[in-house]
């Protein structure tokens, strides 16, 4: 990492591909750090933002560990799915804010990848007054998922779960992550500040908390609009 | 989980207004828990002559003297030794505290709590805000001085209404009201809209969201019958507002379709003695609310403020060809049954709002710039699902419409003279896009408070730890 034409400089810059450097980064270096340094759980989700195009499109990436991981389990999981499409299909067209929505199986997870448009507590609350019963079908499947059912009769805990298990999004600007880890620890924006050769370490050790994230925001082929707008563009009705 | 309603187990102010025109709050810190718990005995069964007495929702012949509620803060409910157990059940957005909520209820720029006025500019201190209700300054202060034995007043904020019901910008306000089913509030007399359930505004009763339920923190004591309020002070610029209305007014002048707003010789129909600049600050006006300031609402009247015969003030719906604009302040807060993006969201998120107005009365013709505004009470049995909701999605972003997505409510919107809009609409069905509209309402501090059932305030007193 040095840009010094140094005998040092050339040495430091070799170090990451080195066997014994790598192992003591992983067996010790990252351990210490992580005793020295820990880093709260960053909330998952799009951060609220006063420009209103940046409310718009927001993504969500809801990652739901299986009650049962088996191949069982995951048939499972896919039937409780399936058995509702229609309903779901059709509560995120009443929501009125969302673009897209998939299911996604990884490995042990079910995952609910969608984008939508304003607050998410009103997305999920909306979509549980819209579609409840087919929630109370999924989170039946759902490691934890039996102390939120019904959910139309546990709303406000169930968008706390959902929330909980949508992913961290890394910031697009690479030097927020320390604005939201001082956020996390309740450090105000007056706060130290960071020196930027430290930002490497501090994604490091937020994988500790954090071990899935989102890559920012993602991509957006037409930042700044609404699901509704859209549809009124296209004349196919809102 | 329903149950039957006893006016006798809720405070007084939460399902109606008392109908008393001036209002103390005093913003209250637990210093020493012994005295706050054993002044919260008292304050129930009335047995300590210095001690105010909690005033329940019961109906009356006569108005009291004076009437003492209280309400109590996240910060509040640790100061007087609620459980960690039991404070993890109240919602999010409550503990969290209405200053950690601020980018997203629109407190931003000037309204930011970094700039929020004392003693608001401390939000965990702030541990319960109490409102003595009375016509009487006596009253007011005595009370006040009781309450100071208990607790350390950290501030007051002294309200009341202007004459003819009116607010700062000159409307005439509170004319409609969430109504419950089994509540008689006097002041709703005239309003013939639907009836909300009792779960709008109190935990434990079914909601208008078929099936659901709020979530009632634990223990049932504590939570059940209970109400959130997100308490505001809002100062509003009154002499921005008028210049703005006038600089509006000579845009339209000027406009090439004037006519489709105002038709020559119209001004007179608009109201009584008015010239055309006078007619067009008034459309203005009533377009900016949806409401002209006398209170005639312009969905039924849109071209005169003095329809004969006369319109209900209460009994309309928006629909797709209404004259009202999409983005006028009172359909952007109460889309009502009309059409909107969210559509399970009709009539979801229906706040009681009580306030009354502070700082000196503005008259138009000598305008200055003291502070003047609202103390705002916007009352919901979730502040998430209703406060939240209607300041973030539909005040602040406009997602309830395409046509209006992306700009800010033109009254009380986090607006900016370089980037905001609100489209009129004209007599022919056509728009006029007025820019430059400043924030003309901002945000001096506040809190999100708990409304404790009476059994609640029991249960807090008897606490031992």
């Amino acid at each position: 990492m040095s840009n010094e034409e140094s005998w040092f400089g050339r040495f430091v810059d070799t170090l990451p591909t080195k066997g014994w450097f790598k192992f003591l980064s992983k067996y010790v270096v990252t351990p210490y750090w992580l005793w020295k340094d820990p880093k709260p759980k960053l909330p998952g989700g799009p951060r609220v933002s006063s420009q209103p195009s940046d409310n718009v499109q927001r993504m969500m990436n809801l990652i739901m560990p299986l009650k049962d991981p088996s191949e069982i389990g995951k048939a499972r999981a896919v039937m409780a799915i399936a058995q509702n499409v229609d309903e779901i299909f059709g509560g995120l067209d009443n929501v009125g804010t969302v673009h897209f929505a998939r299911f996604v199986i990884l490995g042990d997870k079910l995952c609910m990848i969608s984008v939508y448009d304003g607050d998410f507590s009103n997305y999920i609350r909306d979509f549980i007054v819209t579609v409840g019963s087919v929630f109370d079908a999924i989170m039946a499947e759902i490691e934890g998922g039996s102390a939120l059912i019904p959910t139309e009769q546990n709303v406000e805990a169930f968008i706390e779960w959902v929330h909980e298990h949508d992913l961290f999004q890394a910031p697009d600007f690479p030097t927020e992550l320390f604005t939201l880890q001082d956020q996390a620890k309740g450090i105000g924006p007056d706060g130290p500040v960071h020196d930027l050769s430290t930002l490497p370490r501090n994604l490091v050790l937020q994988f500790h908390s954090n071990p899935d994230i989102s890559l920012g925001g993602g991509y957006r082929a037409y930042p700044g609009f609404s699901a509704a707008q859209i549809r009124e563009k296209l004349g196919v009705g809102w | 989980m329903s149950a039957e309603f006893d006016p006798n187990a809720i405070q007084g102010n939460i399902v109606r207004g008392y109908g008393i025109h001036h209002v103390r709050y005093l913003m209250l810190e637990v210093t020493d828990r012994k005295a706050a718990r054993e002044f919260l005995v008292a304050s129930l069964n009335g047995e300590n002559p210095n001690v105010p007495i909690i005033q329940r929702e019961t109906e009356w012949e006569e108005n009291p003297e004076v009437c003492f509620n209280i309400s109590l803060t996240f910060p509040g409910l640790q100061a007087l030794g609620v459980s960690k157990k039991n404070l993890a059940t109240f919602p999010i957005e409550f503990r969290d505290g209405m200053a950690s909520r601020a980018l997203k209820i629109g407190d931003f720029g000037d309204s930011a709590p970094t700039k929020w006025a004392p003693p608001f500019d401390e939000p965990d201190r702030i541990h319960l805000i109490a409102s003595i209700y009375s016509d009487s300054e006596e009253h007011l202060d005595k009370v006040q001085t009781q309450v100071a034995e208990a607790f350390n007043i950290l501030g007051t904020r002294d309200g009341r209404d202007l004459a003819k019901s009116k607010v700062v910008f000159g409307y005439v306000d509170s004319i409609s009201q969430p109504k419950f089913k089994g509540i008689h509030d006097k002041s709703q007399n005239k309003n013939d809209e639907l009836l909300d359930p009792l779960g709008t505004i109190l935990l434990g009763y079914p909601t208008r969201m078929e099936g659901v339920y709020f979530g009632i923190p634990s223990p049932s004591e504590l939570g059940f019958n209970g109400s959130f309020n997100a308490f505001r002070v809002l100062s509003q610029d009154a002499s921005g507002f008028e210049n703005f209305l006038t600089e509006a007014a000579e845009f339209l002048l000027k406009h090439p379709n004037l006519k489709d707003v105002l038709p020559p010789g119209g001004a007179r129909q608009v109201g009584k003695g008015f010239s055309r600049k006078t007619a067009l600050r008034e459309i203005v006006a009533a377009q900016i609310v949806g409401r002209w300031r006398n209170g005639v609402p312009y969905e039924l009247s849109p071209d005169t403020m003095e329809p004969d015969p006369k319109v209900s003030l209460t009994n309309f719906d928006y629909n797709r060809n209404s004259r009202c604009p999409v983005g006028a302040h009172m359909r952007r807060c109460n889309p009502r049954g009309g059409p909107i993006v969210q559509r399970v969201a009709n009539l979801t998120r229906r706040i009681v709002r009580r306030g009354m107005s502070y700082g000196p009365d503005f008259d138009p013709k000598n305008p200055d710039d003291r502070e003047r505004g609202l103390l705002g009470n916007f009352l919901g049995a979730n502040l998430g699902a209703q406060f939240e909701a209607v300041m973030y999605d539909w005040l602040n972003l406009g997602l309830q419409h395409p046509d209006i997505t992306g700009s800010n409510d033109p009254l009380l919107g986090a607006n900016s003279v370089d980037t905001s809009w609100f489209d009129m609409t004209t007599r022919t069905g056509g728009k006029i896009r007025l820019h430059g509209l400043p924030r003309f309402v901002v945000c001096r501090g506040g809190a999100y408070t708990f409304l404790p059932s009476i059994a609640a305030i029991n249960y807090l007193s008897q606490l031992k730890n």
